[in-house]
């Protein structure tokens, strides 16, 4: 720890220094939040957001706010709306409130009857090497994986509740934020970018 | 836990970035959640023939709320990258997070093994930061690679 006093932190991309160097806490004045991927278009919420964090003190290096922008994804085609998205090879659905002991068997029992299951992934938490608390299961069929999500959804696996919903959708999700509200909000006003 | 009470319309939004640029150019990993359901997901490294990676795909509202659960039970929300080792030359990080009323944007290095953690100067922070993003790619890969059949990485 007497190693410490070391300022690494100096020769940080001296180049791109064009701000003030500013140590300190969570600025309370520093550039406004904005989203650095720039996709969510701002906010629209009316209180402040509390900030924190270097990255609202560096100025976003060009090349890099790009990666997520404006170009083109691949996506299974889908026509918006509402309803689960098929996935390349089948349909997957997602169960949450997985008991961390729990065992790929558990799952296969108790979603293998309703049609075979062509990937289980059943995933662990790094830090304690336990289960995470999501199944992400696949079926081939439609069928299969809506009787699943039926019949399951709700129910008791090793004494906790688990939930089942389909995993992908066809469109984006509808937030109702215009409608329970009184008075009306203009639409998000338009895209920095 | 502590921190559960956000409601579930808040807004939400999660992006993470890892990559440097060396010989092989602008080599990175790069997802987000966005709050309409959005999944994003790029990955370019140039070792392997250029192939730039790009797939998006819209998760329904229990995925995104799982996602949420991951990050909520992290309590990464608590932290702050004041004493995180800064980007450097070997690579950088960065994790962005909006959920309820508060907005982060942490930067650090890349974090080889627990090793580099330990010897930080905030290594209960840097520890639930270094799980918490491994979690989350574990969740965004399986996601990714179960729909698009392609490894991810």
């Amino acid at each position: 720890m007497a190693a410490s006093a070391d300022p690494e932190a100096l020769d940080f991309e001296p180049e791109e220094d064009d701000l003030m160097d500013e140590d300190g806490e969570a600025s309370p004045r520093g550039p406004p939040p904005k989203l650095r991927s720039a996709i969510t278009g701002g906010s629209s919420q009316s209180a402040p957001r509390k900030t924190k964090g270097r990255g609202f003190r560096e100025e976003a290096d060009a090349d890099r706010n790009s990666n997520l922008k404006g170009r083109e994804f691949d996506s299974l085609s889908s026509t918006g709306g509402r309803g689960p998205q098929r996935s390349i090879e089948g349909w997957i659905i997602l169960v949450t409130g997985v008991h961390e002991e729990a065992q790929e068997d558990d799952l296969q029992n108790a979603f293998g009857d309703f049609g075979e299951i062509k990937n289980l992934h059943l995933n662990l938490d790094r830090r304690t090497g336990f289960v995470k608390g999501y199944a992400l299961i696949e079926y081939e069929n439609l069928e299969e994986a809506q009787a699943a999500i039926a019949q399951m959804n709700g129910t008791e696996l090793l004494t906790q509740t688990i939930n089942v919903d389909w995993a992908f959708s066809i469109g984006p999700i509808n937030k109702r934020r215009n409608m329970n509200r009184r008075g009306h909000r203009s639409r998000s006003p338009g895209r920095r970018y | 836990m502590a921190q559960r009470g956000e409601e579930e319309s808040d807004e939400f939004y999660v992006r993470y970035y890892v990559g440097h640029k060396g010989k092989f150019g602008h080599e990175f990993l790069e997802f987000e959640f966005r709050p309409d359901g959005k999944l994003r997901y790029a990955n370019n490294s140039n070792y392997k023939n250029d192939i730039m990676i790009r797939k998006e795909v819209w998760l329904t509202p229990a995925a995104l709320r799982e996602c949420r659960r991951i990050i909520s039970d992290s309590e990464i929300m608590k932290e702050d990258d004041n004493n995180w080792p800064e980007p450097d030359r070997v690579g950088r990080q960065e994790l962005e997070i909006v959920m309820g009323n508060e907005h982060i944007s942490f930067t650090t290095s890349k974090i080889g093994s627990l090793v580099d953690v330990q010897s930080s100067k905030d290594p209960e922070g840097l520890r639930i930061f270094y799980y918490l993003v491994q979690d989350l790619k574990c969740f965004v890969f399986s996601l990714i690679s179960l729909h698009f059949k392609i490894k991810p990485i």
